[in-house]
């Protein structure tokens, strides 16, 4: 693809049709988006004049910004592999145990399974990946090394940030020298698990997991499923730790079940400590248990995202890797059914980018913005969100990473 | 496609494979299926050659053959596909709902079979070659919707079966429907249905003996939608078995959604799963994902049917929604937790009317010579990769008929 080129008719949002003071549509209109290096540097309107560039048609389909995988376990994934269904098991700890006798059995290796699960996530819209990779002592940095080789493999179709994941935990498993290894090795995000389930010392752990941070200068992912009070309480301290570090804006939580279990008082109460200490929170939106009150998170500046977690592997056999499809639950799950809370619910799969804001003005795409993009029969954000159109083409960086242009049998309409 | 055919490489789910007494996976075998007048008349292992000289061959290239889908609770009559995009509404409560589906309710009148023939082309795309359909019967638009889905429904004739419900959705008793609902069952309709005898129709018992009158008079099943949450609905519930009792409708009554048996104690939950049971009271769920839902695992163990549907998707009540019966079985299982073997391939008798491929012990119990000719070929090994990992679908034959898809090419018999 030509360093400099024209994506031409694209379906841009350009703000909220009402009726009666209430919004009943969005409007878009045909645009055309001079992309060079990687960046968008000219947006033109109205009829498409011919130049000497080159030039790509997206037949009117929309433009979105192209989503963010914000929790995958690209180590863990048996995509690529034969089938095989999960071992129930009795408790989390026991998983463990049954995932690291599992794992060294399969024929196939880490990285062409992370390879096949990448190829998913992209045709699903996803230009970014936040990926976990355990760490423990058994099998030392070899996870993280096979997911770096297929990263590197994708690095021209997809960016993507590695968390050094005390799986097994950080004390429980004794990997404390192993993920700060981890860290100097490549992984930018330190990530840790229940520090009182599964560690069974919530303050040694947060403690140790802050050294870690401080000392790599790493952000923080902790993967917090312990329920309900026990949860928030670690969740308090977590925040409390996080300003004394002055850690704000680095650190995420995921899942973040105990926000879910609590009154909605106390949540309110725990969404104000989390926005003070800038601590966002990632969901995989369960669909058999509570969990957090994103609606309520959102009301009072937490910042949340979706990933999709585990997919086919020992943990879960299910899971499509299809991030709007995960966006679309997620709309499903609070009943924002109408046109603004569609449109605006992409944000949790984008990085907080909507075309359009609350009041339904155009803020995305801008000049000099990356040409990260997903294109989609759609009509609008709202639709893709609810109907889980079709992905025809990603693009990365402007180049096409995934699908092809040109070829649409879409009509244009104005 | 012919009266009569063998079908060739058809992958069967042939028993499970057991590691110290647990079932770990599934075994599979390749056999040929000779179809003849819409009935599987032999199965036999591939490598047994056959006599294909006078019978014309049809090659299934090892896909996985699963029974048919059937699915139980839709309103073909509802859903916008095939107009322009449209989101909802928000409406504060059933009453608001009903109140905004009124006004546009003769607007869309007109597109009826068009929009129902877009929504049969997903679900049969997805695998269903069975639809019960529920159909507004109501004062706003009389019988133009039951004959628009009429229509419809003939287009599908020879690839889907169907059954229709009279459904009085804005109130038997509210709307004073009685002499419609009689009406639409003599004009085709073969259920009667029924809604929240108290949340809308603010008489339960009377505006439950009026739906058995109309059931009793046609000599017809019932399906009655019961929102009606907690104690209320149980209440409902249980009057409603003892009217069932009193005119002997064992075997022929259906609760959709019944959301209350997921609201009361579980103890309730169980005294009532007996008595549905013992009436022989199917239950039919949408697997709804933002409130409680019956307890689906509860009522199968004790006996009771239980069947889902996607119900009316993209509406005015709810933008979301594929038709796909394939991804509402792995979401039932997926807020279940099955996910071993064994949960997950007993799982597909959730949308097959109760068909499931294994018995516990792992002998077959389907296809068997004899059964109807209604299958759909999957990519997948085995029936809980298929739920598990959503595999796609290449075929339907739907009574022995082709009636979505390609089979690979006659001329596979070499």
């Amino acid at each position: 693809m030509k360093a400099i080129y024209w994506l031409k008719n694209v379906r841009l949002e350009c703000g909220y049709e009402k009726e009666n003071g209430r919004v009943i549509g969005t409007q878009t209109e045909l645009a055309h988006l001079l992309i060079e290096n990687g960046t968008i540097v000219k947006i033109v309107k109205g009829e498409f004049i011919k130049t000497d560039l080159h030039e790509e048609d997206a037949g009117g389909l929309l433009l979105l910004p192209s989503f963010i995988e914000k929790h995958v376990h690209l180590d863990k994934t048996l995509m690529g592999d034969v089938w095989r269904a999960c071992t129930p098991t009795s408790s989390v700890i026991e998983r463990f145990e049954h995932e690291k006798n599992v794992l060294p059995t399969i024929g196939t290796s880490t990285n062409k399974r992370a390879e096949a699960l990448l190829d998913i996530l992209l045709a699903s819209g996803s230009a970014h990946v936040r990926t976990h990779v355990d760490i423990y002592p058994e099998i030392g940095l070899k996870n993280l090394e096979q997911v770096q080789m297929a990263l590197e493999n994708y690095s021209n179709k997809l960016s993507s940030e590695i968390v050094a994941f005390a799986q097994h935990g950080l004390l429980r498993s004794k990997s404390t020298k192993l993920v700060r290894e981890a860290l100097r090795n490549g992984a930018g995000i330190v990530g840790a698990v229940d520090p009182a389930v599964v560690d069974q010392n919530i303050e040694a752990s947060l403690v140790e997991l802050f050294e870690l941070a401080t000392e790599g200068n790493a952000d923080i992912d902790l993967h917090l499923h312990d329920p309900g009070h026990l949860g928030t309480f670690t969740m308090k301290r977590l925040a409390a730790l996080t300003k004394q570090a002055g850690w704000e804006g680095r650190v995420a939580i995921s899942h973040a079940f105990g926000l879910g279990d609590v009154s909605r008082e106390e949540a309110y109460e725990l969404a104000d400590m989390l926005a003070d200490a800038g601590i966002s929170i990632v969901t995989s939106v369960p669909i058999n248990r509570n969990m957090p009150p994103v609606d309520l998170l959102n009301e009072r500046g937490v910042e949340v995202s979706v990933g999709n977690d585990n997919i086919f592997d020992v943990w879960s056999p299910l899971g499509t890797g299809d991030i709007l499809e995960r966006a679309g639950r997620l709309a499903e799950r609070f009943k924002w059914i109408d046109e603004v809370s569609l449109s605006q619910s992409l944000k949790y799969i984008t990085g907080g980018i909507t075309p359009l804001d609350v009041s339904g003005n155009q803020v995305w795409p801008k000049v000099g913005d990356a040409a990260n993009l997903v294109l989609t029969p759609a009509s609008c954000s709202a639709e893709a969100i609810a109907r889980r159109t079709e992905r025809k083409a990603i693009i990365y960086k402007g180049k096409i990473v995934y699908g092809t242009l040109g070829k649409q049998s879409q009509s244009i309409q104005v | 496609m012919e009266q009569s055919y063998w079908l060739l490489n058809v992958t069967l789910d042939d028993g499970f494979i057991f590691e110290d007494g647990n079932i770990i996976g599934t075994k599979s075998g390749l056999y040929n299926l000779y179809i003849h007048n819409g009935v599987i008349e032999t199965i036999q292992l591939a490598e047994i050659p056959i006599d294909s000289t006078q019978t014309p061959v049809h090659d299934a290239g090892n896909l996985l053959a699963l029974p048919a889908f059937k699915e139980m609770h839709n309103h073909l009559d509802k859903t916008y596909l095939g107009l322009p995009w449209k989101s909802c509404i928000p409406a504060a409560n059933l009453i608001e709902r009903l109140n905004l589906e009124a006004r546009e309710l003769a607007e869309l009148a007109s597109s009826g079979q068009l929009r129902a023939e877009q929504m049969l082309k997903l679900l049969l795309k997805g695998g269903a070659n069975h639809v019960r359909t529920h159909v507004n019967i109501d004062p706003y638009i009389g019988l133009k919707n039951l004959e628009e889905i009429q229509k419809a429904l003939e287009t599908f004739d020879g690839k889907m079966t169907h059954e229709i419900v009279a459904f009085p959705q804005h109130g038997l008793l509210r709307t004073n429907s009685s002499s419609l609902m009689r009406q639409a069952m003599n004009e085709g309709a073969t259920i009667v249905g029924g809604l929240d005898p108290g949340g809308v129709d603010l008489n339960i018992e009377a505006s439950l003996y009026e739906m058995m009158d109309i059931a009793v008079e046609f000599n017809a099943d019932i399906d009655i939608h019961i929102h009606d949450p907690g104690h209320l609905g149980f209440y409902t519930i249980q009057k409603l078995m003892s009217l069932i009792e009193d005119a002997n409708w064992q075997n022929r009554v259906s609760l959709s959604h019944a959301f209350a048996l997921g609201d009361v104690p579980i103890e309730k939950s169980r005294e009532m799963a007996i008595i549905l049971a013992k009436l022989g009271v199917s239950v039919m769920s949408t697997v709804p994902i933002n409130r409680v839902m019956p307890p689906v695992d509860l009522l199968h163990d004790y006996g009771v049917h239980v069947a889902l549907g996607c119900d009316g998707f993209y509406d005015s009540w709810s933008p979301y929604g594929t038709g796909d019966m394939l991804e509402k079985v792995g979401r039932l299982a997926e807020r279940y937790k099955w996910i071993d073997e064994y949960s997950l391939s007993q799982s597909l008798q959730f949308i097959t009317g109760g068909v499931k491929t294994l018995d516990k012990d792992g002998k077959r119990l389907w296809p068997k010579v004899g059964d109807e000719a209604s299958l759909v070929l999957v990519e997948a090994s085995c029936s809980a990769e298929a739920v598990a990992r959503r595999a796609n679908r290449n075929a339907v034959i739907s009574h022995g008929r082709l009636a979505y898809g390609e089979l690979v090419a006659e001329s596979a018999l070499k």
